[in-house]
């Protein structure tokens, strides 16, 4: 036991003086960082989009102008409202989303001739007035609020064009400006140019019988047309879509003398959908967005495990493969007995893996309360439903369990070979069964007690990954004591198997060997 | 306390169809120095890996230190490796302190004999460097240090002087007697016959797996007749039916000893080597040479040295067994056979 702690104690003060201990701490919390102020900062960085509108038909500027104001007034408002949650004296992630998605809701009942009114609100300093009825409720250290500045902004055509010419006219003579290759008069470049050509109710699609395809080969090209380099922010796009296609409909409702007023008034009733949990006590079966998170935060304790599980296998291969190439494998054997020697390596490097991720919780928590937003809020609320729930246990084991037997299994793979080039081919297969969880996550976090999820949570190279996944769902108790009992056997014939392997592994040298001559390994009788 | 620190009696070991170790018993008093030699491929690596319980024998016995494995005594013995190898990252000091704590010294008394070694032997300057920034030679001497730390009864040290220069192989030897003159029992492995010539109490030799002699240095020389190197004009069988003379061959005029190099001026010098029983005053030779007036350029007696009993030993061992296993580069140090550096 002695030895075993020696060892372990060694491999452990050597893995964190490497980079790449302190580069896997690191990453983590950083990436995040970066995640959350590049998000922040993109956002509001993000240069005015210039587009021009084209409007032959005279119909649809109107409608495509008030839609995109409307986008403007959604993106304040609602920047508003998590302004207030924020900075209030007390604030959940919840109430924030639920309000998130009131503001959404009011927005929407703002009708075409209100939009210009709620402009005219907020130009009079509507805002200002708000936050002054907030004031009392905001914390003291309050920055002042930023309206979100307009994302798309409206521009005339270049002087020069005739915006009554035939659309391809149009469009060749734009085309110097749609690739970028020149500014625009009042400076930066044009986003896109939207042609509305004044034929273009003729183009209108109708359902008719024989109609199957959404757009007839004909038709492409024509109708409203969008001409834009940019084919990833589709924003712009789908707005103009919704705008010019519900005015469309709105004026088919007048000529075919339907009240539009009626149709609005129609198209708002609507059903509430309740979500309730039965395993829930009666009175509270209603799901909230923490029960959601918990159903989901398997998932995350996985992918924590399957990342710091590759990270500790990786480092383990590498260090035996040192080891061996070295020889200092010789000198250890002869002052320690091979177990001592597998089982101190496996408790150093799992120790190093723990440490990365209390690392990561502890960063998390650091992070979360020192920089105070509404990203972080609602990461905070994640945070406390994983540590609360009675998943912890589940993780701690299924980690254990996890790390002992593809630890093993790299260890033997590591006494194998000289050369991390030589581990490669070995490895190969070992990547292959670790991915099928990773892959399969999601799928068992829908069907946790499927077939599909229950066939593999017997598979004890599986087990840890998919019981993990399934934890929140309430298995059957035969799955949870029957997987975990075949996963501790498992673990332990591994050990052993892979004790063997080590043993005459690591003072082999030359190629690694064939398949016929591991198992021969196995078979050997010490 | 036990009078022998080892007792092999009948070990084998095979490695698939090739017998590495066969049939191999030999007993290693405590104190002194021992020579374990042998050319490449012999299987003194495997044995040296059975006495440590590294590897397991197919058959025979060990006793080691009283006790039938090394990993019951492990605590008492050390052991150099013949390829050697540290770990790059770790300073020098906490390396050899690390083995020793492997081998149960507690941790302050361990950090405290790593700075006495290496200020013994000349590596203080180094004691917080990481042991990549050292020479190969450096390195091995804090290898060699690592191994003995713990101050082990029995140290068994495989090829410790391979790699060294002329001054660090000095500073090895010194090692070695330091230790040899503290009691305890220091077994070392080696093709160079120098080394063991200047340090072995007793020296132990073997080829192919097999024992070939155990004894003492003077035990060795008297394995093979005296020699004696006549040159002269003419024909030395006049002289050579003496009672004692075992035999005469005439040697080639430019031979590959050293001793022969530019001495033959006149073509018709011819030289002999004459071999002489135990008995025999060498004396002898020089009478009957006079008496019969055969006029000698040269009379060279010398004692035969461990290098020639080595040679002529292993050379009837390889023609014994094997042909295709000769004793070409047996003198070369460097590369060993694959078979034995293959453990399965």
């Amino acid at each position: 036991m002695r030895m075993i702690l020696l060892i372990a104690a060694r491999e452990y003060a050597e893995n964190i003086k490497t980079k790449g201990f302190w580069v896997g701490i690191l990453l983590f919390p950083l990436l995040m960082l970066g995640i959350i102020f590049f998000q922040a900062t993109l956002a509001d960085s993000a240069p005015a989009r210039r587009y021009i509108l084209v409007d032959q038909s005279g119909v649809y500027e109107q409608s495509v102008e008030s839609a995109i104001r409307q986008e403007h007034q959604r993106r304040i408002l609602q920047e508003f409202v998590r302004y207030l949650i924020q900075y209030r004296r007390e604030s959940t992630g919840a109430q924030l989303t639920e309000s998130s998605a009131r503001v959404d809701n009011f927005i929407d009942q703002v009708e075409a001739d209100e939009v210009s009114a709620l402009d005219q609100w907020l130009a009079n300093g509507g805002l200002d007035y708000a936050l002054q009825l907030a004031a009392p409720t905001l914390r003291e250290n309050a920055p002042p609020f930023m309206p979100p500045r307009e994302q798309f902004v409206q521009t005339q055509l270049p002087p020069g064009i005739d915006p009554s010419a035939d659309p391809a006219q149009i469009v060749e003579q734009m085309r110097p400006w749609l690739t970028g290759q020149q500014d625009l008069p009042e400076g930066g470049k044009l986003f896109a140019l939207i042609v509305v050509p004044h034929d273009v109710d003729n183009d209108i699609i109708r359902p008719g019988p024989l109609s199957p395809a959404p757009t007839p080969p004909e038709l492409i090209g024509r109708g409203v047309q969008y001409w834009g380099a940019n084919l990833t922010d589709t924003r712009l796009s789908s707005a103009i879509d919704r705008s010019i296609n519900s005015t469309m409909r709105s004026n088919e409702f007048a000529d075919r003398g339907i009240d539009r007023q009626v149709v609005r008034d129609i198209e708002r009733t609507r059903l509430q959908v309740s979500r309730l949990d039965p395993a829930r006590a009666a009175g509270d079966e209603s799901v909230s967005l923490a029960d959601t998170l918990q159903q989901w935060a398997p998932v995350g304790f996985v992918y924590l495990m399957f990342i710091s599980l590759m990270q500790s296998v990786q480092y383990l291969l590498s260090n035996t493969i040192e080891e061996k190439s070295n020889r200092i494998i010789e000198v250890l054997l002869a002052s320690v007995t091979p177990l001592e020697l597998m089982m101190g390596k496996l408790a150093g490097i799992g120790m190093s893996g723990i440490t990365t991720i209390l690392a990561w919780i502890l960063s998390f928590i650091a992070f979360i309360n020192f920089y105070p937003g509404a990203q972080t809020e609602f990461l905070q609320q994640a945070l406390v439903v994983m540590m609360s729930s009675e998943l912890v246990p589940w993780f701690v084991f299924y980690y254990l369990a996890g790390y002992a037997l593809y630890s093993g299994i790299f260890l033997a793979i590591g006494s194998l070979c000289n050369t991390l080039k030589e581990a490669q081919g070995l490895m190969m297969p070992m990547m292959m069964i670790l991915m099928a969880p990773l892959v399969t996550m999601t799928f068992i976090a829908r069907d946790p007690n499927g077939e599909v999820a229950r066939i593999m949570s017997w598979i004890p190279m599986f087990t840890p990954f998919t019981m993990m996944n399934r934890a929140a769902a309430q298995p059957p108790m035969v799955d949870v004591i029957g997987t975990a009992i075949v996963l501790l056997l498992s673990i332990v014939l591994v050990l052993w198997l892979c004790g063997k392997i080590f043993r005459q592994g690591v003072l082999r040298t030359g190629q690694p060997p064939r398949l016929v001559e591991i198992l021969q390994m196995l078979r050997h009788r010490h | 306390m036990q009078k022998n620190v080892l007792e092999l009696s009948g070990v084998c070991k095979k490695f698939g169809a090739f017998t590495a170790v066969d049939d191999m018993s030999f007993v290693i008093p405590r104190g002194s120095v021992h020579g374990f030699l042998g050319p490449n491929g012999a299987g003194k690596t495997t044995t040296i890996r059975m006495i440590l319980d590294i590897l397991r024998p197919d058959s025979g016995t060990i006793n080691i230190l009283g006790a039938p494995a090394a990993i019951g005594v492990r605590h008492r013995i050390g052991y150099l490796p013949e390829e050697k190898g540290l770990y790059k990252k770790m300073k020098v000091w906490a390396i050899i302190s690390y083995f020793a704590t492997l081998k149960g010294m507690d941790r302050r008394t361990a950090k405290r004999r790593a700075f006495e070694l290496l200020d013994t032997y000349g590596l203080l300057d180094f004691a917080q460097a990481p042991v990549e920034s050292l020479s190969k030679g450096m390195g091995q001497k804090v290898q060699v240090l690592s191994a003995v730390a713990h101050a082990p009864e029995l140290v068994i040290l495989d090829e410790p002087f391979s790699g060294l220069d002329p001054v660090n192989q000095a500073v090895l030897e010194q090692l070695i007697n330091d230790m040899a003159a503290n009691g305890q029992t220091v077994i070392f492995s080696t093709h160079v016959m120098q080394h063991a010539e200047r340090l072995c109490d007793r020296m132990l030799l073997i080829a192919k797996g097999r024992k070939l002699f155990d004894g003492t240095l003077d035990e060795a020389r008297s394995l093979i007749p005296r020699r004696v190197l006549v040159e002269c004009q003419g024909d030395l069988s006049a002289v050579l039916h003496d009672r004692g003379i075992l035999g005469a061959s005439e040697l080639p005029r430019e031979g590959d000893a050293p001793l022969e190099q530019n001495q033959h001026q006149q073509h018709d010098q011819k030289l002999w080597e004459v071999r002489i029983d135990e008995g025999v005053n060498p004396q002898m030779i020089l009478q009957r040479c006079f008496d019969n007036g055969i006029s000698l350029t040269r009379f060279d007696y010398t004692q035969p040295t461990l290098h020639d009993v080595f040679v002529q030993l292993v050379g009837e061992g390889a023609t014994e067994g094997a042909p295709e296993r000769a004793t070409e580069g047996v003198m070369e140090s460097g590369t060993k056979s694959p078979t034995e550096q293959q453990t399965p």
